[in-house]
Order: structure tokens, then sequence, then C-alpha cells
């Protein structure tokens, strides 16, 4: 199966404005994600995840290789890669409902179809009743389920996501984990999802690729190998598959940290 | 908008009482009369003023110059604030020329209108929409580089365009400071007007208190400070508030 996204000796630095110094931030990354993956990306904070995203997005050029989509190169950002970004960055002035809708409306879509597609994800993320409630009324976790339905919405090709769900209370990242999989299930999107939770990168990935420590480069691809409708939290407390694999990924990701004092 | 009675009970008070002393005061200070004419001289200048129709006529002169340079200011200043603060370079390069010119208002720059313009309505409307524009211009092009660079980046990734990016990112994003150079702009502008109106002496309230002057109309001038004063306080209790209040506090851009 040819790769949906391809990076290609990724490499990317930038000058620190403070000190002057110069600081590689990915170096040399080679990774392959293949159509309809669940692909977590996981690593020690500054190890250069977000660049990466950032790069994938086509909101900065890398300094090194090459970024493929469907063998294309990437120049620069494009609705054929949706973004969730790890701050809220739904706009404050728009209604859930007319914030869902903003990339239908980008791209032409008529009123009435909008409707139609705004209600379906409304539905999907859980925001029935809250359309046309702007996003200083809604709780971390409603405005990052905006976030999700509004990329969904647009149906990108690929979804990339930076650390979404690491600014909302522990109760309700777990409810946002379920209903990610779900939809990944229901979609049957590519995902790149980008996080330093390694719970999380086991829970949500097919794949879970291991970046080492800055400047980043891919360490190790662990397979996950668990069915989607079998990724529950209940589920994964208990099964000894989810434990060994949550292990192997922990022991990579803490030879990365070092000495440093950080748990991942 | 909701009519809040304590306050209004409380402000009828605060006028009774000052009233009331400044009365005393004028009956019992041995001054001219010329000096403090007592309230009920003042009513008195405002009733023979608008039997005679020259109060309505000059508020409306003040008014409707005031009205074109809030337009002009809006429709000049909110465009290119947006198009200076669009890119940092050039957002950091104006910063310091509009916050000078800002600076050095209308009333300054009264002296050499007079010599280019002539005593005239010319020098009146150039002094107050210089005044209103700059404020607009400079809040218009803040407002702009304090929208968030996420919103814009999470546009991109929708494929927007840059006109797009403009009108649902950038424009919104600036409403509040462009909302707030429109309250200063147009209370400095409100200023320079007044100066003008004396300066130039062609109708208007700043013309009524200076020419009031010199006849030791002191009832008048009273008078004419007052109404500047009052009409401020309605221009910006109904027209600037409200649309501030109508956008802004709705999307929660402003805590109150």
């Amino acid at each position: 199966m040819p790769a949906k996204i391809a990076l290609k000796g990724l490499g990317h630095e930038y000058v620190n404005p403070f000190t002057r110094e110069r600081v590689v931030a990915l170096d040399g990354v080679d990774l392959e994600v293949g159509e309809g993956e669940f692909l977590t990306v996981v690593g020690p904070s500054g190890c250069g995840k977000t660049t990466l995203l950032n790069i994938l997005a086509g909101l900065m050029p890398p300094a090194r290789g090459v970024v493929l989509l469907d063998g294309r190169p990437v120049t620069g950002p494009g609705r054929d890669r949706g973004v969730v970004f790890q701050e809220f960055a739904i706009l404050p002035w728009r209604t859930v409902e007319r914030n869902i809708a903003h990339g239908l409306e980008i791209q032409g879509v008529p009123r009435a179809e909008r409707a139609a597609v705004v209600r379906r994800f409304v539905d999907l993320v859980g925001l029935s009743g809250f359309e046309k409630k702007y996003p200083h009324e809604l709780s971390g976790g409603m405005k990052q389920r905006v976030a999700v339905a509004r990329t969904l919405a647009a149906n990108p090709e690929v979804m990339l996501m930076d650390e979404p769900f690491a600014s909302v209370d522990a109760q309700t990242r777990i409810t946002l984990q379920e209903e990610l999989n779900a939809i990944a299930q229901a979609t049957g999107k590519t995902i790149l999802f980008v996080t330093h939770n390694v719970e999380e990168a086991v829970f949500l990935g097919d794949r879970c690729c291991v970046l080492s420590r800055r400047p980043g480069r891919v360490k190790a691809l662990v397979p996950v190998g668990i069915p989607r409708e079998r990724r529950t939290w209940k589920l994964f407390t208990s099964d000894a598959a989810f434990a060994a694999t949550k292990d192997r990924v922990l022991a990579l990701v803490r030879e990365e940290v070092g000495g440093e004092d950080e748990r991942p | 908008m909701t009519v809040r009675w304590d306050l209004a009970a409380t402000w009828a008070a605060v006028l009774a009482v000052t009233l009331a002393g400044w009365g005393l005061a004028a009956a019992t200070l041995p001054v001219p009369d010329y000096y403090l004419p007592p309230p009920t001289a003042v009513f008195a200048a405002f009733g023979d003023l608008v039997v005679k129709g020259i109060l309505p006529t000059y508020i409306a002169e003040s008014l409707r110059r005031m009205l074109l340079a809030a337009l002009i200011g809006l429709a000049a200043g909110v465009p290119l604030g947006l198009v200076l603060g669009m890119s940092r370079r050039v957002a950091d390069f104006a910063y310091p020329l509009l916050n000078f010119f800002q600076s050095v208002s209308g009333i300054a720059w009264l002296p050499l209108m007079l010599v280019w313009f002539g005593f005239g309505e010319r020098t009146i409307l150039v002094a107050v929409n210089y005044t209103v524009l700059f404020p607009v211009i400079f809040n218009a092009l803040l407002g702009v580089r304090s929208v968030p660079r996420l919103y814009v980046n999470a546009l991109r990734t929708l494929g927007a365009s840059r006109w797009r990016i403009v009108r649902d990112v950038l424009l919104p994003g600036a409403l509040p400071s462009i909302a707030t150079g429109m309250r200063l702009g147009l209370a400095y502008g409100w200023r320079a007007l007044i100066a003008a109106e004396m300066l130039v002496g062609a109708h208007g309230l700043g013309f009524m208190i200076f020419n009031a002057q010199a006849f030791h109309l002191t009832a008048r001038i009273m008078l004419g400070m007052g109404t500047i004063g009052v009409l401020w306080l309605v221009l910006d209790y109904f027209l600037l508030r409200p649309l501030e209040e109508a956008t802004i506090s709705r999307w929660g851009l402003v805590q109150r």
C-alpha cells in the first residue's frame, strides 16, 4: 500500500532569539503514514513534535527534506490537511455552528448543505443544544470538540492533531479520547496525532512513533495491534496487550528523557 | 439597555445639591453678577437661545462636523490601520509615526492649518478629521497585531484565502481595539472641534462660548460648556457604547 503521508529526511532548525543559539529541532526524520492509519507521535517535550506537525500542515517550510502527500510535495497549508491545534483555535466571534461550518463556507458549499453537514458533526461530537453558543460560554473540552468538528466537517484527507487534549481536565480528556477513537473508526480518516502522553499515544494509535530527544529523530515505531472497537479505557486498564505495549513505549521514551526530572 | 433607577436617583440628588450650593454662592459671594451667574441665569440663557433658534443651530452645526469626521475616520482610518497592521515590518515602521501624530493633536496643528486653509470651514474640518483619524488608524493597527497568530493559521489550514482571513479573522479580531480607537478619536475630535470653532469662529458651540466672552455673557459660556459635556455623554452612551455591546461583549472579548 502506498503511503498517504511520507516524510523524507526532514530536518529543521531555528535560532533562539534571545541567546542567538542555533537549535536543531528535527534531524533526518523518515516516516510513512498509511491510508486510513492512526499514527501517534510521542516524545519528550522539546523534541520537535509540534515543529513536525507544523511542517506537515505547511505552516512552516522545512530546512531540509520533503513532505509528500499522495506522492506530491507539500508546499503550504491546504484543506487536504486539517489541523486541530493544542490551544483552542476556534474563533471567539463565531457561534459553535458557524465555527464548525467555517471550512465549508470557505469551500463555497451552499447554505442548506452546510447546515446538514454541521448538524451531523454537532451530533457526532456531542454538542447538540450548544449550536448557538459562543466559545466563551463553553468549557475547554467543548471548545476542543468544536475544533475537532470544524476540522472533520471540512472533510480533509488527513487530520493532524497537536496535543489537542493537553489543556482539558483529566476526566474530559478520557471522554474525548474515546470519542476520537469512535470518530476514527467511523470516518476511517488518516490521522497523525502528536502527544507527550504515552498512555494516550498507545490508546489511540494503530502505530506509535517514538521520537528521540532533540534533535528529534524516529527512534522506534511500535505497532499497537488492538482493534478499535476494543479500545475503551475500561479495557485499557485491564488488557495485558495494552499494558505490555504501554510499558514498551514508556521505556523507549524514558531512555530519551534521561536524567531530566520529567515524567512522560 | 436597562435604566438603573437607584443610580439615576443618586445623580438627581447630587445635581440638586450642586445647583443649590452654586445658587447660594452666587447670591452671597461679593462678586459682580457676570463673575458667577446663578444657575437660574444659565437656564434663562438656555430658554432665550432656544427660542431665538441659536442654540439648536449651533448644536446641529457642531454635530454635523463631528458626524462627518466620525464617518471619514471610520471609512478611511479602519482600512488603513488594518492594512498597516497586516505586515509586522510595516506595523513596526508605522507605529512610532502614528503615535507621534496622534500626540500632536489637531489643536496644536491649528495655527499652521489657519495659514494653510484660512479662517473657515475647511480648517475646522481638517483639524477635526485629523484628530479623529489618527487614534482610529493607530488602534486598528494595534488591533490587527493583537489577533492571535493561531487563528490565522487555523484558517489557512482550512484553505482560506488572504481576503477571507482579513474578513473573518483580522477585522473581527481587531474590533475591540477599533471600538476603543473610535471612542478615543471622537473624544479627542470633540475637543479639537470646540477649539477650532473658537479660533475660526464660524458657528458652532465653540464659537458661541468664545464669542460670549467678549460681551461678558458668562451664563451663556456656562451653558455652552454644559451643552458640550452633555452632548458628549449622549453620543457616548447612545451611540458608541451600544455599538460595543452589540458585538464585543457578546463574543466575550471584553470582560465586564
